[in-house]
């Protein structure tokens, strides 16, 4: 059995490295508009994003990684437990592989696109294409065309009530803090319906859909009340200025966002090691093997590392490159990608955060919200999933035949 | 690292804008004290007047092909990107007919201009430095609209555009006067020229400004 606790320690070392990876690169993500407005420090980012990664991953976070395990490549593959082996950590290797080279050339590649196309390559090389269920990895593409424009549509429409209901009046500070329970009760009734929908932590609690919707719309409207009140009792004193309430519902919103982001991308560190884990420890993986807890939280712990030690970087170049984006606007961002990220998330899409954030600002850019955005990324990265994918799962099947024939 | 989220995020056409703006502002302060050189008894500062005017506005040239340099094709941005580029060449041509009036006085710089007409030409430097300085203050208030998109704060804008059309037709009937009183001078034919060419040139400063006034106003239209 040694080899095989070699393997799971690779797969363990590797497994981090991505999930440090994703830490690294897409904190700018959830971060970017809050640090861009101004609304947090770049310290205080780096912490919240780091515990609130820690958080979404572990609590929330399950659903998807079962989905990148055994939804796109059938479970026949896995039925020989050292081919499996060998696949789960040629496909983990691939991706990394895949994210240090972007990240060393600088191209928009996204970690869920990388393992994705990791995983088809090593179910290819098994069984062949036919193992490959196709009408899921669909579902998951169709997905990643839909996170960004679902999270335009709705920070375009978001932004518009923003200057309709607050910004174009005669006195926003005052429509802006009639409005404020409105904003932050919808951003945590989400929070609080994805906690309760499909986690352990919903689980356990056992409530029924309606019971759980009444409770979130009862917990939304209230918390936004409160903060309303405390809104109300922090701003008095200031100039009152409309931007202000907004920069406090912000930090709310960030936090909103690393959740999120720890819930989605936690997945792709932690699918393949998964697998790797199950086989090692019972020799098999049964259909519904769910994946252990500490799993989840070793990767929120990987994500909160590569936050530590590169976030300050980032956030630095943030600081200085956005400065156009304001308050309303950071919050509409925020709003339509962590809203995105987290409805895909339950539906177990492995979507891309950064898409959808990309999809958020265009969404406000196309509602003439910001004074200049570059709308041509969006082609760069369409150029970057056609490239991706394929170039994962190719990888992966070289290190594949590699590693068979070695092991 | 070059994030795909920060790529997204160019320098904004706007502090350009506001920054060649202030640039035009500065120049017309400049050139008033030229204008004023040039009409007072002994006048040695002029070259010197007319040099700073030039600098600037090779300076400000900088800034307006940094603006058409940074805009990417596919760049969102609050106005049509063709309003804008025709707004900052409006803007440009403020500050090159107040080089084109300085180099003009410099062709022919004795015997200056006629003891007559002294008050009438500073009376018309007064009327095209006024929409001047109002452009620079058009651009920020303008700015604060795209923030805020607020039916009070167009009106803001709109009333800066209403003082420039005001100020221009002021101008043309300063222009009038002094072209007018030239004719009836008995005075050196390249004197009338002189005069003649100059006050056009000078008020065609402020109908340039008040273009740049009508290209804002297609920008801040519903």
């Amino acid at each position: 059995m040694l080899p095989e606790y070699g393997i799971l320690i690779v797969g363990y070392l590797v497994g981090f490295y991505m999930a440090w990876n994703i830490g690294a690169n897409d904190v700018a993500n959830s971060m970017a508009s809050a640090v861009g407005a101004k609304a947090i420090t770049i310290r205080q980012a780096i912490f919240i994003a780091g515990i609130l990664n820690i958080v979404g991953a572990t609590f929330i976070g399950s659903h998807v990684t079962n989905t990148i395990r055994k939804g796109i490549v059938s479970i026949e593959v896995l039925s020989d437990p050292h081919t499996a082996l060998i696949g789960a950590l040629s496909a983990l290797l691939a991706a990394a592989l895949w994210v240090s080279f972007a990240t060393f050339k600088s191209l928009p590649v996204s970690t869920t696109h990388s393992i994705v196309g990791a995983m088809i390559g090593f179910g290819v090389m098994t069984g062949g294409l036919s193992v490959i269920n196709w009408a899921k990895l669909g579902a998951v593409v169709a997905s990643w065309v839909i996170s960004p424009v679902f999270s335009l549509v709705i920070a375009f429409l978001l932004f518009k009530f923003i200057v309709k209901v607050v910004l174009s009046k005669d006195d926003p500070f005052e429509w802006g803090l009639k409005f404020s329970p409105l904003f932050i009760g919808s951003t945590l009734f989400v929070v609080v319906l994805s906690f309760l929908f499909k986690t352990p932590l919903g689980k356990t609690l056992a409530l029924g859909n309606i019971t759980a919707i009444v409770f979130a719309l009862f917990s939304a409207a209230t918390l936004g009340y409160f903060g309303k009140y405390l809104l109300t009792r922090i701003l008095s004193r200031h100039q009152a200025r409309v931007e202000e309430i907004f920069r406090r519902i912000q930090i709310g919103t960030s936090c909103y966002v690393a959740l999120a982001q720890g819930a989605n991308d936690v997945a792709n560190a932690i699918g393949p090691l998964a697998v790797i884990y199950f086989l090692v420890k019972s020799g098999q993986v049964g259909a519904t093997v769910p994946v252990p807890l500490f799993l989840l939280f070793f990767g929120g712990i990987g994500i909160a590392c590569g936050i530590a030690m590169a976030g300050h970087r980032v956030m630095k170049t943030i600081g200085t490159k956005i400065t156009t984006l304001n308050n309303s606007r950071g919050f509409a961002v925020d709003f339509s990608a962590a809203t995105t990220v987290l409805i895909a998330s339950k539906m177990g899409l492995p979507v891309s955060t950064t898409h959808a954030a990309v999809g958020g600002v265009l969404g406000v850019g196309i509602a003439r919200g910001l004074e200049a955005v570059n709308f041509r990324i969006v082609f760069q990265i369409m150029i970057y999933w056609v490239l991706t994918v394929p170039a994962a799962a190719l990888t992966s099947m070289a290190i594949f035949s590699i590693l068979r024939t070695i092991l | 690292m070059r994030l795909p989220f920060l790529s997204m995020f160019v320098t904004s056409p706007f502090d350009g804008l506001q920054e060649h703006a202030e640039k035009v502002k500065e120049c017309a302060w400049t050139f008033q004290q030229a204008m004023e050189c040039y009409v007072a008894e002994r006048c040695r500062r002029f070259a010197e007047l007319r040099n700073e005017v030039t600098q600037m506005e090779s300076d400000a040239d900088v800034v307006k092909r940094r603006i058409r340099g940074h805009l990417p094709k596919g760049t969102l941005l609050p106005v049509d990107k063709f309003q804008l580029f025709r707004y900052l060449r409006e803007q440009d041509s403020v500050l090159d007919t107040v080089e084109d009036a300085l180099d003009w006085i410099s062709y022919r710089e004795q015997p200056g201009i006629p003891k007559e007409l002294e008050k009438d030409l500073l009376l018309l430097v007064d009327s095209v430095v006024d929409p001047i300085e109002e452009l620079s203050k058009m651009v920020a208030e303008a700015r604060k609209y795209f923030k805020n998109y607020s039916e009070k704060q167009r009106k803001v804008v709109k009333d800066i555009i209403t003082t420039l059309r005001q100020q221009e037709h002021d101008a043309d009937k300063a222009e009038d006067v002094l072209k007018r009183k030239v004719f009836a001078l008995d005075t050196l034919p390249t004197t009338v020229f002189h005069t003649v060419r100059l006050a056009e040139t000078i008020g065609a400063i402020a109908d340039h400004a008040q273009n740049a006034g009508d290209m804002m106003r297609a920008m801040v239209a519903k």
